[in-house]
């Protein structure tokens, strides 16, 4: 057996090899605590000691370490039989930053079926960014399992590349899953308005309100100009954050048409909608605005007051 | 070598505390050169201590490229500090703030990003937009404490810090401690010293009497102010008290910057929102205080309106960071977010400058007024740090005290002071007969309470002061019957220099300023002409508590327009109850 | 002055058979912002010995075979 130099490093060795389940689960804490870069092979061991709580106390914690250095133990320990375990390796996998880790992830990638461990690789794989990602991330935007497609989304979305938006509109739009339909409309951001524009419209009118209230977000950040009717639309929405959304929404793209609009919102009882209302008829700042500012200058709300306050000042500078 | 037969441990640079600030700090000196000696010096265990023991939900002060600029941020907390601020410190902390979250998020640190993997910037302020969540922030003391690791800090966890120590020419030369496990004493002769010590939030009483129930980690008592007094640096604004909002009895943080962003407001019982001012800021305080007393109070976190989606993301977040205790508080009372509002209050008083601008004066440097002294976190007076400026002044303190440390030779240490402090450190264990910590420490607290909290009315201060006074003539009867006791012991010092400090800064400043924290019942109005600046408080050549004051730097921001936007968004006058 | 001792009801309860201190296990009691956690010599398992709890957690959330609870204290309930 390797000797080590740190006396301390070596009697967690020592104790790593005890007949006692309990002394060895202990040493694993110890761990924790050395600054040897040799305990990273110690914590490797003991993600493949055959007594399941010593490897799932090893599991916990992975996060202590250098990742780097345990990599390809983490990839093994994703195909534990225990849970704790596969989850404490997914998720200390997704802190990997360094994208020399991606073409063994990419391998294990290759030969995973289990859903967990796919979508631990993928949520592993999304911050590096690599491109290798792309053709196993589209591939499995097909796959059985939910949690598996809301990972392969985010791996797209991170790589902001033209060529997946047709799979991701199409994610948006179609998929089963509400949170893959809202996660798949949130990465529409990184494109041209024109190219996404019309599908965020269409999305608007998803059944679920949180794929509708992503939907608003996007034509308002995009300031997609053509999304203004479908935001009118949503803004008389049954529920009122997808209102506020398109409120905020139309005052990003600043047009005048929208005032209307944005004057039912400011009369809303719910107060957060008017506060998104005067916010976004400051932004607009056309004196069509202002007998709806005047109004909410007496709000019972005091931010929708002090909104007012702000929104008039601006249509005292524009004029 | 050996001081009082107790051997001496050299070091470059000695960082105190390793919380938030200090691990940083520690680390970042070693980054400069790695063949510098630094150690870390903790009261309780790095890997759990301070603040952010808990790790943290969200930063509400980043300063993102495309959301925000440097010069609007240093602008809007001028403004919120009633225009007592040093901006230089703020600017270097504004520009700053970006790099440090790129180099957290590099270490591991969780921000929430959109689904293209940018920075998911919320607008919770009018003006700026500056709030970054952390839905998965609980992991940012293991990420420190494997930096610690990896950089090969020297780790000294159960110390604490005593006494500073200064050389013949003023400048710093390490520090006394003990050892909170064993009484032993430390000696540390350092060049440089960087002190992280964390809030002075054990100064006032919880309502509940429980003494460790304080809206700070108790173990955040007020060492490093008045470690800083006693060796001679100056601490500033101290009457610019913290008083925060939080959930009643429990004592926790509400959550305004997790909550806000998602729907959620602070109500009075009408379930209306009643706050005017914009930014976190006594005036809001004092907002807050008003309703709390008035009949539409009092007030509640309300959630109620909220769809189920959100209330189950919230109590995500909320129940497992920061203090995750929360939710096992709300299931005691079945209160559920979903029915019910949640009874808020407001803290007890203290000194941290994370939330307001009070404690050890510090440039933009992290230097202190004692050459070689450097603060960081809560205990350092850069107004409105927060965790992020904690990152921030630990990493440029940490260049400081590397530079100031690879200038000069190992200092000579006083040996007449030393063995002072080492038989004042011992001394509550011979004590028999005695009075305990525990007692004596809610003395003090509960004089703090009854004289010093806003609103402030000067006679009362002064029978406050007085009575402090009178506490702290008590101390020779201090007693300990256990090395934890000790710590207890040692720990009351701190908080009566505290408390007098308190009574003295909130006496010295004759006028109202910065709504609630220095609300003056009797000067009712804020003196822009005698009271434009900082106020000092040090220790004289004669070893009295001594006041001054300190200009306010020139402004490197003009306020310009958003000076007269801000007003529009805020109550012209407090109409004070 | 003499003194006495007051009895009072501690927030931190650590489950004797789960917890593993007499194996060497010191984490509840290392990661305790407050130290008030300690080895009880008649047991070697953990318990709280000062009541100067924050409730914050750390020794239930880091205990490896979850032994430890935190309660919310008497008082504050």
């Amino acid at each position: 057996m390797k000797r080590y130099d740190d006396p301390e490093l070596q009697d967690i060795a020592d104790k790593l090899t005890d007949p006692d389940p309990g002394i060895r689960r202990v040493a694993v804490l110890a761990l924790v605590d050395s600054g040897e870069p040799e305990a990273a092979e110690l914590l490797i061991q003991a993600l493949k000691d055959d007594d399941a709580a010593v490897r799932q106390e090893a599991a916990k914690v992975v996060d202590e370490f250098d990742a780097e250095d345990i990599a390809d133990s983490l990839l093994a320990a994703l195909s534990d039989g225990d849970e704790v375990v596969r989850n404490a390796a997914a998720h200390a996998l997704a802190d990997l930053k360094d994208p020399n880790v991606a073409p063994p992830l990419l391998a294990a990638l290759e030969r995973s079926d289990d859903p967990f461990v796919v979508a631990g690789i993928l949520r592993a794989l999304k911050p590096l960014r690599v491109v290798a990602a792309q053709t196993p991330a589209l591939q499995r935007l097909s796959d059985e399992d939910a949690r598996v497609r809301r990972e392969a989304v985010g791996v797209l979305g991170w790589l902001k590349a033209e060529e997946n938006l047709p799979a991701l509109i199409d994610r948006a739009k179609c998929d089963a899953d509400p949170e893959v339909r809202r996660a798949a409309a949130g990465s529409l951001v990184y494109a041209a308005r024109e190219r996404v524009g019309p599908p965020l419209v269409t999305i608007l009118g998803d059944p679920h309100w949180q794929v509708r209230c992503e939907a608003a977000i996007g034509i308002g950040k995009l300031d997609y100009q053509a999304g203004l009717e479908s935001l009118i639309v949503a803004s008389r929405d049954a529920t009122w954050q997808v209102r506020e959304k398109a409120a905020e929404a139309m005052g990003k793209l600043r047009v005048v048409a929208a005032v209307p609009a944005l004057g039912e919102c400011a009369r809303d009882p719910m107060s957060n909608l008017r506060k998104a209302a005067i916010g976004a008829l400051g932004a607009i700042a056309e004196p069509e605005c202002r007998p709806f500012i005047e109004l909410a200058l007496d709000d019972p709300d005091p931010d929708v007051r002090k909104l007012a306050r702000w929104a008039q000042s601006q249509l005292d500078n524009a004029a | 070598m050996n001081v009082s037969n107790i051997p001496v441990i050299d070091t470059d640079v000695l960082v105190i505390g390793g919380g938030t600030a200090g691990p940083m700090a520690a680390v970042t000196a070693k980054e400069q050169d790695p063949s510098l000696k630094v150690m870390l010096l903790e009261k309780a265990n790095v890997k759990r201590s301070g603040a952010i023991s808990m790790g943290m939900d969200g930063l509400n002060n980043a300063i993102v490229p495309g959301h925000s600029t440097p010069e609007q941020y240093v602008k809007e907390i001028t403004i919120a500090n009633d225009g007592i601020v040093h901006q230089p410190a703020l600017m270097a902390y504004a520009q700053r703030s970006f790099p440090m979250i790129e180099k957290l998020d590099s270490w591991g640190v969780h921000f929430q990003k959109d689904e293209t993997g940018d920075y998911d910037m919320k607008k919770v302020h009018h003006l700026g937009t500056y709030v970054l969540p952390m839905p998965e922030g609980h992991n940012v003391k293991k990420i420190l404490y494997r930096r610690l690791r990896r950089n090969r800090v020297q780790i000294e966890n159960r110390y604490q810090a005593t006494r500073l120590l200064k050389d013949a020419d003023g400048r710093i030369a390490g520090m006394v401690g003990v050892n909170t496990r064993t009484a032993e004493p430390i000696i540390i002769r350092a060049k440089a010293v960087i002190m992280a010590t964390g809030a002075a939030g054990r100064i006032g009483l919880p309502t509940s009497g429980y003494l460790f129930g304080t809206y700070e980690n108790p173990a955040n008592n007020g060492d490093g102010h008045a470690m800083a007094y006693h060796v001679g640096a100056d601490l500033a604004n101290l009457e610019c008290f913290q008083i925060n909002p939080l959930l009643k009895d429990y004592n926790g943080p509400a959550c305004a910057y997790v909550t806000g962003p998602l729907g959620g407001f602070t109500a009075n019982s009408q379930g209306e929102r009643f706050i005017e001012c914009d930014y976190w800021s006594g005036q809001m305080m004092l907002e807050f205080f008003k309703e709390l007393e008035g009949g539409n109070g009092p007030v509640f976190l309300k959630l109620d309106h909220l769809a189920e989606e959100t209330i189950q993301e919230i109590e995500t977040v909320l129940h497992t960071n920061e203090r995750p205790s929360r939710g096992r508080f709300h299931d005691g009372r079945e209160t559920n977010y979903r029915q019910n509002m949640v009874e808020m209050h407001i803290s007890e008083v203290g000194f941290c400058s994370g939330h307001s601008a009070s404690g050890v004066w510090v440039d933009e440097t992290g230097a202190t007024t004692v050459p070689g002294l450097f603060g960081a976190g809560d205990m350092a007076s850069v107004a409105h740090a927060y965790m992020l400026g904690a990152f921030v002044y630990g990493q440029i303190c940490g260049e400081s005290a590397a530079a100031f440390a690879k200038e000069r030779d190992l200092p000579a240490l006083d040996e007449a002071f030393i063995a002072a402090e080492l038989e004042r450190i011992q001394a509550p264990l011979k004590v028999a007969d005695g009075i305990p910590p525990s007692q004596m420490e809610y003395k003090v607290r509960r004089l703090v309470n009854d004289y010093l909290q806003p609103p402030k009315v000067t006679k009362k201060m002064e029978i406050g002061l007085q009575r402090i006074l009178a506490v702290r003539d008590d101390l020779h009867l201090l007693q300990a019957t256990d090395p934890h006791e000790l710590l207890r012991a040692l720990e009351v010092h701190s908080i009566i220099d505290c408390a007098e400090m308190a009574a003295r800064a909130s006496l010295y400043r004759t006028e109202s300023r910065w709504g609630l924290y220095h609300y003056r019942v009797d000067c009712p109005e804020q003196n822009d002409a005698d009271w434009f600046c900082h106020t000092r408080l040090y220790k004289d050549e004669n070893g009295n508590m001594a006041h001054g004051k300190r200009p306010v730097a020139p402004y490197i921001v003009e306020l310009g327009e958003e000076k007269d936007a801000y007003q529009k968004l805020r109550v012209q006058k407090a109409a004070n109850a | 002055m003499p003194t006495a001792t007051q009895r009072t009801s501690v927030p931190v309860i650590v489950d004797e058979d789960k917890c593993i201190a007499d194996k060497g296990c010191t984490v509840c009691i290392d990661v305790c912002p407050l130290d008030v956690l300690w080895i009880n010599p008649a047991t070697g398992k953990a318990h709280m010995r000062y009541d100067e709890c924050w409730y914050c957690m750390p020794c239930e959330a880091d205990c490896p075979t979850d032994a430890v609870k935190v309660e919310i204290p008497y008082l504050l309930r």
